[in-house]
């Protein structure tokens, strides 16, 4: 899960809050939050930025670190790689599941994993994978 | 009284695309019935009314043809252009369906020029090539010609993609649709094929779909219950029973 993802997930998880209001609490740029929010690339470099937003949502600044890492982006490569090459993928879900198969397709929000232990295609959403296996290429 | 959808939409301020976007329903398929090509099917007119806040009875299941524009002849007289020659009086009689004599394309601009001129850059031709291969100079081009030109040259652009200096790739572009799984729930859907939900917090709903938007699922339930899901709270789904 990207760091978008994240901050839109604990958002809504602290009661959906107005990205403005938030924003003005902890001090930030006016549409510093939408742009983290919104980014596919990589965000959040500034660690002193994180730290402040991590205060807000009560959250260690490692776990927002972490998400950091797993950008949309990556995800995006990991899910192309692995479809091009016939590979296996592996996702951790949210959930606590873990689901592995082969990609049959992915876009924007979501792609189609054809299940290792056969049965019909899963639809996952990709803002609900925590976690994934990283490469140096990503 | 029951009124035609697109009159109902128009009410309601929406455009066909947010419509289609509520009902599940494609805006192919919509602009049929506000055409009144098609009868609304009777799931469609129950997804149209939920859609529209109205009930079903409200929607006039095949709407009123929309009125066709006003044929030439029908339209009232207009003034001579100053442009039209005068060899051609306005109350020559005329044959049905006669051609007019076509008209002068004005000359063609410099933006169209340009584009030319680009194009035939990337197959290394100059403006001297360019010209002896249409045959005039590039400033005798009408807008008509540059248009045609301009065509030819984006056809074999995207034929032969001429190698470029640096070979850059935008990668992983499917990121900028989100059609596969758009076209996933439409087969789901006309199949009405029972689909079974996990969400983020260990819910699981199961069901038909009866329409879909990029930010929701609204799914019938087997008891007939309809509940919309939002995506953000979906983790994964797939058909139920693990058929494949």
């Amino acid at each position: 899960m990207s760091l978008g993802d994240e901050l839109r997930y604990l958002r809504a998880f602290h009661g959906g809050g107005n990205l403005q209001e938030i924003e003005d609490e902890i001090g930030l740029e006016p549409g510093t939050l939408r742009y983290m929010e919104q980014r596919y690339r990589r965000i959040g470099e500034d660690d002193e930025l994180l730290a402040r937003i991590a205060v807000h949502y009560g959250v260690p600044v490692e776990r927002l670190q972490f998400h950091r890492e797993r950008y949309r982006k990556a995800l995006s490569a990991y899910l192309h790689h692995a479809q091009e090459s016939g590979a296996m993928v592996r996702c951790e879900l949210r959930t606590g599941e873990t689901l592995t198969g082969k990609v049959r397709w992915w876009d924007l929000g979501a792609f189609g994993l054809d299940p290792d232990e056969g049965g019909s295609l899963t639809v996952v959403q990709r803002h609900s994978v925590l976690d994934w296996p990283m490469t140096n290429d990503q | 009284m029951p009124e035609d959808v697109r009159t109902l939409r128009q009410k309601k301020r929406l455009s066909i695309n947010q419509l289609a976007s509520r009902s599940g329903i494609s805006i192919a398929t919509l602009i049929e019935y506000e055409k009144g090509k098609l009868e609304i099917s009777p799931s469609d007119l129950r997804r149209l009314a939920k859609a529209l806040y109205v009930d079903e009875w409200d929607i006039n299941p095949r709407s009123t043809p929309p009125p066709a524009p006003p044929r030439r002849e029908e339209q009232p007289a207009r003034p001579p252009r100053t442009s039209r020659p005068k060899e051609q009086p306005k109350e020559q009689p005329k044959e049905p369906k006669q051609k007019k004599a076509p008209r002068q394309s004005p000359p063609a601009r410099d933006s169209q020029i340009a584009h030319l001129l680009t194009l035939a850059a990337r197959f290394d031709i100059d403006q001297a090539a360019l010209e002896a291969e249409i045959g005039k100079p590039l400033s005798e081009l009408t807008q008509k010609e540059a248009r045609h030109w301009n065509g030819l040259f984006m056809r074999r652009v995207a034929e032969e993609k001429p190698p470029r200096a640096t070979d850059r790739r935008r990668a992983y572009l499917p990121e900028g649709v989100d059609g596969f799984e758009l076209a996933y729930l439409q087969e789901q859907q006309e199949a009405a094929v029972p689909l079974h939900f996990t969400l983020f917090d260990g819910q699981t709903f199961q069901g038909t779909v009866v329409g879909f938007s990029p930010y929701q699922i609204t799914i019938r339930e087997p008891g007939g219950d309809e509940v919309t899901l939002n995506k953000l709270a979906i983790a994964y789904y797939r058909k139920a029973g693990g058929a494949r």
